[in-house]
């Protein structure tokens, strides 16, 4: 089933949105594998933890895949805050993931 | 053709195709629908889907094109309620279109696609798979090398999850060929171009199959339809090796026609009315259809010229009544306008009557209205289609055929149809001694004996009637003018032979005179030589 690594809501302080990720791969394919990686460093750089992220291999929960209409993978639906969003992809181009998730690249905080 | 196959095919993927593919879709195997839009394709994939549910074959249909709902509506107007298929868990429609809200980063794939069509198939037990407008899905790989490997995943995934496939795709634009195209050729098991065309200004649909790995099938261009139940493909090709033989002679409804045809028309046979307009073409095929009904046969009347209204009132004046027929249902009119619709289009309707109600007849009222149907060419599908479908079900076909100038048998069946036409029956006016009189014959009666001598006839309030041998047209009298030429010939013999017994008379004559001038000279030789000598002993 599902694999789910949530991490703990800390530092909701300021006022931070906090961040609902689902991230749909398959199996262990190249693409779904970096996704994984890139998506677990970016939350621990920028999100400081202020996020959940749910991963669905699709291979194996292909209601899923389905339900949420994710037919092109890897996947990342935000699910909150809004507006919703996927982006989808390796999540290689992390600049691109970072403006998506309205999170301004390092370095160009406001 | 249509024979006997091992290889299990999966049967009916569509209402008639089966025949053009030589039995239907392949079982565990891909086929390519190539099409442009508007030419149906979609619904092509939609109707194999929905006949495997009905025969207990499970199908899911991919689309990236047309929203679901449109999907369904659409093929609620055809009677197909897919919605109960899928409530049912025989169908399963997936959307796999592109969200507004997407964006990406960094390459993927299609796997979710097949994660959630494999887990779905395995899950219902599917062997159907129809995957529509998959170029809008690889248009959203960046490069060529993706999409092929898009495409391999794909194919991999299909050989092994054993379904029938069908992928749609539309072919690139303007002969811009897709990075894809070339590949999808060689994956298709089977691959099938259709599109839609103009033709003297009625839109026509022609399906080819292109390739079909290990299997007969008919190369040919087919015209199909899209009907209220389907759709429909017309092969031409197929037929004509499967004609029943003609059958037994039955009634014409006249019996002094019947006498001139040595018993009536043959069942299963085709019979030609050629004549121009008032001879009474209508009224000789009403005879018949009567005669028929009369026999508990059932008769459909194709007219292309006339309400059944008017038909039947016309007919009723020259004192057939059709209405006790009609009641009884025995008869069946389909009365369309030629230019209604195209010619395939009108063959179907026919063949969706002939199926239904299986008629020992057919009549075509007229057959010289079909080049409104789109020209020439059209006219000649549509009849040839028709005639071979009711040769191969033994079905006796009446043309009949309008004709302007009396003309040779080709301009009388018109259409090049004329080496499918058993019999014709010729009908004219002829002008002399003030008055117009009406000539009935028979050109041509293939396996039958008949008289080919002119009739006069009459159309009276009791039907047609026909007059004993007309004997003063020239033309047909081929057997008196004949005798006459061999009296003739006789005849100048006996005077040749006749004149050389007077030659030899005469050489013997003159042979005889020849000597007796002869003997003259001899004698008066002699006589000559002895007066002299005679002379001398007289001087002396």
């Amino acid at each position: 089933m599902s694999d789910k690594s949530t991490q703990s809501p800390a530092g909701r302080a300021s006022g931070a949105p906090f961040y609902r990720l689902r991230l749909f791969v398959a199996g262990d394919e190249p693409n779904s594998v970096q996704a994984r990686h890139v998506l677990t460093r970016l939350c621990e750089a920028h999100l400081g933890g202020r996020c959940a992220i749910e991963i669905v291999d699709v291979c194996e929960d292909f209601h899923a895949a389905i339900e949420h209409g994710i037919y092109l993978v890897p996947a990342l639906k935000v699910e909150s805050p809004p507006p919703a969003r996927t982006i989808v992809g390796s999540l290689s181009d992390e600049a691109k993931v970072l403006h998506a998730l309205g999170i301004a690249g390092k370095g160009v905080e406001p | 053709m249509h024979h006997e196959k091992q290889s299990p095919n999966t049967t009916n993927p569509f209402a008639s195709g089966d025949e053009v593919l030589g039995g239907g879709l392949p079982r565990a195997r891909t086929a390519i629908v190539n099409g442009g839009p508007g030419s149906g394709k979609t619904m092509l994939g939609l109707e194999f889907l929905y006949r495997g549910a009905l025969a207990g074959e499970p199908g899911i249909f991919i689309g990236f094109e047309e929203p679901l709902d449109q999907l369904r509506e659409n093929a609620a107007t055809l009677g197909w309620d897919l919605a109960a298929l899928e409530r049912e868990n025989r169908l399963f429609l997936l959307g796999g279109h592109i969200q507004p809200d997407m964006l990406t980063s960094g390459e993927f794939s299609l796997k979710g696609l097949l994660a959630a069509a494999s887990g779905k198939a395995t899950e219902m037990r599917a062997k159907r798979f129809v995957m529509d407008a998959l170029e809008v899905a690889l248009r959203l790989f960046d490069t060529p090398i993706q999409v092929r490997n898009e495409l391999h995943t794909l194919n991999n995934w299909l050989r092994g999850a054993g379904l029938a496939a069908l992928l749609t795709v539309r072919p690139g634009v303007r002969g811009g060929a897709l990075a894809f195209e070339d590949f999808f050729l060689s994956m298709g098991d089977c691959v099938i171009d259709m599109d839609v065309r103009m033709v003297a200004q009625v839109s026509t649909r022609r399906l080819r199959v292109v390739k079909y790995r290990g299997s007969g099938f008919e190369s040919n261009e087919y015209p199909y339809v899209i009907t209220g139940s389907g759709l429909h493909v017309a092969p031409i090709s197929t037929v004509g090796l499967r004609h029943k033989p003609l059958g037994e002679k039955i009634t014409t409804g006249q019996p002094k026609l019947d006498a001139i045809l040595e018993g009536g028309y043959r069942r299963a046979s085709c019979v030609l009315f050629a004549g121009q307009p008032g001879t009474g073409k209508t009224i000789l095929a009403s005879t018949f259809v009567r005669a028929a009904c009369g026999r508990g046969e059932n008769v459909l009347y194709i007219s292309f010229e006339e309400s059944q209204e008017a038909l039947t009132g016309n007919v009723r004046n020259a004192g057939i009544d059709l209405q006790p027929e009609i009641a009884s249902g025995r008869l069946r009119f389909l009365c369309q306008f030629p230019e209604a619709m195209g010619a395939e289009e009108h063959y179907i309707r026919a063949l969706a009557d002939i199926e239904d109600f299986s008629p020992a007849h057919v009549i075509v009222d007229a057959i010289s209205a079909c080049e409104r149907m789109g020209g020439k060419q059209a006219s000649f599908d549509y009849l040839m289609r028709l005639l071979n479908r009711c040769k191969e079900k033994g079905i006796t076909i009446l043309l009949l055929n309008q004709t302007s100038v009396p003309t040779d048998i080709t301009g009388i069946s018109g259409n090049e149809i004329s080496s499918l036409v058993d019999t014709v029956v010729r009908l004219d006016y002829k002008e002399g001694f003030g008055e117009t009189t009406r000539l009935l014959s028979v050109l041509k009666s293939r396996g039958s004996a008949h008289s080919n001598q002119k009739r006069e006839y009459w159309i009276t309030d009791q039907g047609i009637d026909i007059a004993d041998p007309y004997l003063g047209e020239g033309e047909v009298l081929t057997g008196t003018a004949r005798q006459v030429q061999e009296e003739k010939d006789r005849m100048e013999a006996e005077r040749l032979e006749f004149e050389i017994r007077l030659k030899e008379l005469e050489i013997e004559r003159l042979q005889t005179m020849q000597r007796r001038m002869a003997n003259g000279i001899e004698k008066r030789t002699a006589l000559r030589a002895d007066k002299p000598l005679d002379d001398t002993q007289q001087k002396g």
